[in-house]
């Protein structure tokens, strides 16, 4: 039987920095149901440049897994209009980027918005709401 | 933003003149300014092979109605309601300086520009500085919407 | 019976008090001039919450009766939410947390709360956004993004319209600009006064605007062209009204530091006249911040022991959540959404009280659910804007539940 070769190379990981935002189509979708679909899709969600994404063999629509101390999500590719600064991500602010945030905080304020994750590409589905908590 | 070309290639390309028009592309320009309906055209309604085509062009089109006067467009989904426009709009500032000009909901039915429901409205299109003989390539609803969801066609 | 209403709305702390409703027999028909954000408050949530204890449906008697059991056998419960509440509503809150020897504090506390503690000190000068609307000139939207977190505030208050002295509209009368990481949709306003820096960079361009309004040379460790600093510098000191609108963008930037914000309005007040107003998210944050310091003299993280307030990082939320609180009660918040995982998870292990109008995640992990009635909407009241201004707030129509007040003070008399 022949020998799937991929399947014991482990797919490449970058570090990147999330950064997150707000979003008022997403606010109001999440707001009325966080547990539907709409909420989900537009949530879990990363915008990366362009020559970001050619740098890292990604493409739109794929997804990808984040994964940092405190949390893994699986999100899906979107690729930002306009050039941005390099080694960065951005996720609108959501339970999916909240599951990346460490538990440590200065002053009482955790770090929301300037998160450190590996990024690599991933076959898995988006990472749902139930798996977020262990529900 | 809708192009003729875009509209063409969701038309039989057969030049068939069932419509009355000389071409395909006539048709399609003429449904691109609203003088035409897609439902003039037999063979797209008839045949099945059309199918998806005539879906693509309901959904494409649907936009376009009611805008023909000065083309103004307004993409709902992606409106955040959020009355940019209605206050930069010169004719709103004009016919309603006191509410519309001064950052409140509009006072009266003069207006172009209106919130309902979270989704901004147009009327009084006829008002419209790009509308008349007097007509002006004014940008001012376009360039202060922050989601890109007027445009002019 | 159909009627329009004149209301102001809960969906933001810009608090607009100029939207029309139409309202048809206790039925919310339409809604003139609210943005989406305002929209959807107004048409309500898809899920409503109903009575529970550990997830069994209950009377709302039963339900108040367990919340009051476990607060009342708890060494150390935490009250938190209140930014979705009448000022009503945060007195009882306050009330409770005094009668228990709790902790009470809010979601300012990981928001704007760090940024009203100066202002309402005094120690960051600021105005109101008729103000704003009247007389400012120049504007900087510091990792702020209003288009997306308060869609009107551009149309209704800052940018765009006709003030006194600001006659000629935005295109000739007023400056915009944007400091942020990305090009957000009101840096895209802003167009080319958009200046974009690395993340965490706040602090070190704010040193360098210090530089260039003091005429030295700015030197960053970062790549920027000090040219556009010095041009940004220039526009600043001539600007007869100027105002920062600080977002969550630079609070979080600057929270190790967060000093150098009041010496930058100090420099910026040596040349012309600035103000400072935060960008609160929900309707009533400032108003549980004025309230809680009009009581106790603290704005936030309050422990009450013997009647007795103290303040301090110890009691803020989220040290609660991770270590501390042994019983939560939740009002108009959902902190299993907002709060890192790596905290908001503890809320599975310790008894949880949701005090909502609506199902949220919270929902999912609380053992008792009280349902209420929606402020603003089913219940009238007093709320504070961003920025400072006390408004009062009528009810449109008339809801099943009661509100959050009455059900606190159900509690308070249970436990009292």
């Amino acid at each position: 039987m022949p020998v799937d070769v991929g399947k014991f190379i482990k797919a490449p990981d970058y570090d990147i920095k999330v950064i997150t935002y707000r979003d008022v189509f997403q606010a109001v979708a999440c707001e009325e149901d966080y547990t539907g679909d709409e909420c989900r899709e537009m949530s879990a969600v990363i915008v990366l440049d362009a020559a970001e994404m050619k740098r890292m063999g990604f493409h739109e629509g794929k997804n990808v897994r984040l994964t940092s101390k405190w949390g893994s999500v699986v999100v899906m590719i979107k690729k930002s209009p306009r050039e941005e600064q390099k080694g960065l991500g951005f996720m609108v602010n959501s339970p999916w980027s909240n599951a990346l945030v460490s538990d440590e905080m200065l002053n009482g304020i955790p770090e929301f918005k300037d998160i450190e994750v590996k990024i690599t590409g991933s076959n898995d589905e988006i990472t749902s709401i139930k798996e977020l908590f262990m529900l | 933003m809708t192009s003729a070309m875009e509209i063409y290639q969701l038309l039989p390309k057969t030049n068939c003149k069932e419509c009355g028009e000389s071409t395909c592309m006539a048709f399609g320009v003429a449904l691109l300014s609203g003088s035409r309906k897609f439902t003039e055209c037999p063979p797209l309604m008839k045949e099945e092979k059309y199918i998806d085509s005539k879906q693509k062009l309901e959904e494409i089109l649907k936009p376009l109605e009611g805008a023909h006067e000065t083309g103004l467009i307004i993409h709902d989904e992606l409106c955040s309601g959020c009355g940019n426009c209605v206050v930069a709009c010169p004719v709103d500032v004009a016919n309603d300086p006191h509410s519309s000009g001064r950052g409140f909901g509009p006072s009266n039915d003069k207006v172009i520009f209106r919130v309902v429901d979270g989704k901004v409205k147009a009327a009084n299109i006829k008002e419209c500085r790009r509308f008349g003989k007097d007509k002006i390539l004014c940008r001012a609803c376009i360039d202060p919407c922050p989601t890109e969801a007027i445009e002019f066609v | 019976m159909t009627e329009m209403v004149t209301w102001t709305c809960t969906g933001c702390a810009l608090l607009c008090e100029d939207i029309q409703v139409r309202v048809d027999n206790n039925r919310i028909e339409q809604v003139e001039h609210a943005c989406l954000k305002g929209k959807a408050r107004i048409f309500g949530c898809k899920h409503v919450a109903v009575p529970a204890v550990n997830g069994a449906g209950v009377s709302i008697d039963d339900a108040i009766n367990e919340a009051a059991r476990i607060l009342k056998g708890a060494k150390n419960p935490l009250l938190y939410g209140w930014s979705n509440s009448t000022s009503e509503a945060q007195m009882a809150g306050i009330e409770l947390a005094r009668t228990l020897g709790g902790v009470l504090d809010s979601t300012s506390s990981f928001c704007q709360g760090i940024t009203i503690n100066e202002i309402i000190k005094g120690t960051i000068p600021s105005c109101t956004l008729e103000e704003v609307r009247e007389q400012a000139d120049v504007m900087i939207f510091w990792g702020a993004n209003p288009m997306s977190s308060h869609p009107r505030h551009l149309s209704r208050y800052s940018y765009f319209p006709r003030g006194e002295l600001r006659q000629r509209g935005y295109e000739e009368d007023r400056t915009a600009i944007s400091i942020d990481v990305w090009q957000s949709r009101t840096a895209k306003i802003c167009k080319d006064k958009f200046y974009r820096i690395p993340p965490g960079g706040d602090a070190e361009f704010m040193r360098g605007l210090m530089d260039g309004l003091s005429g030295r040379v700015p030197k960053l460790s970062f790549d920027f062209d000090v040219k556009r600093i010095l041009e940004l510098a220039a526009v600043l000191k001539k600007a007869e009204f100027g105002v920062i609108f600080a977002g969550l963008g630079l609070v979080y930037s600057m929270k190790e530091d967060f000093g150098l914000l009041s010496e930058f309005m100090d420099t910026l007040n040596r040349f012309s006249n600035y103000s400072l107003i935060p960008m609160a998210g929900h309707f009533n944050m400032r108003g549980f911040n004025q309230n809680l310091y009009d009581e106790t003299g603290y704005i936030y993280r309050v422990k009450f022991v013997d009647g007795k307030a103290a303040s301090g990082v110890e009691f803020s939320v989220v040290e609660q959540i991770k270590h501390g609180a042994d019983a939560v009660l939740v009002v108009g918040s959902d902190p299993l959404a907002s709060l890192p995982a790596s905290i908001s998870r503890r809320l599975k292990d310790i008894p949880v009280i949701l005090i909502d109008p609506c199902m949220n995640l919270t929902s999912q992990v609380a053992d008792v659910t009280i349902p209420c009635s929606t402020s603003g909407i089913e219940v009238g009241g007093t709320a504070v804007r961003m920025d400072g201004k006390s408004m009062e707030i009528s009810p449109l129509v008339q809801g099943v539940n009661m509100s959050d007040e009455m059900v606190i003070k159900r509690i308070i008399e249970e436990v009292g």
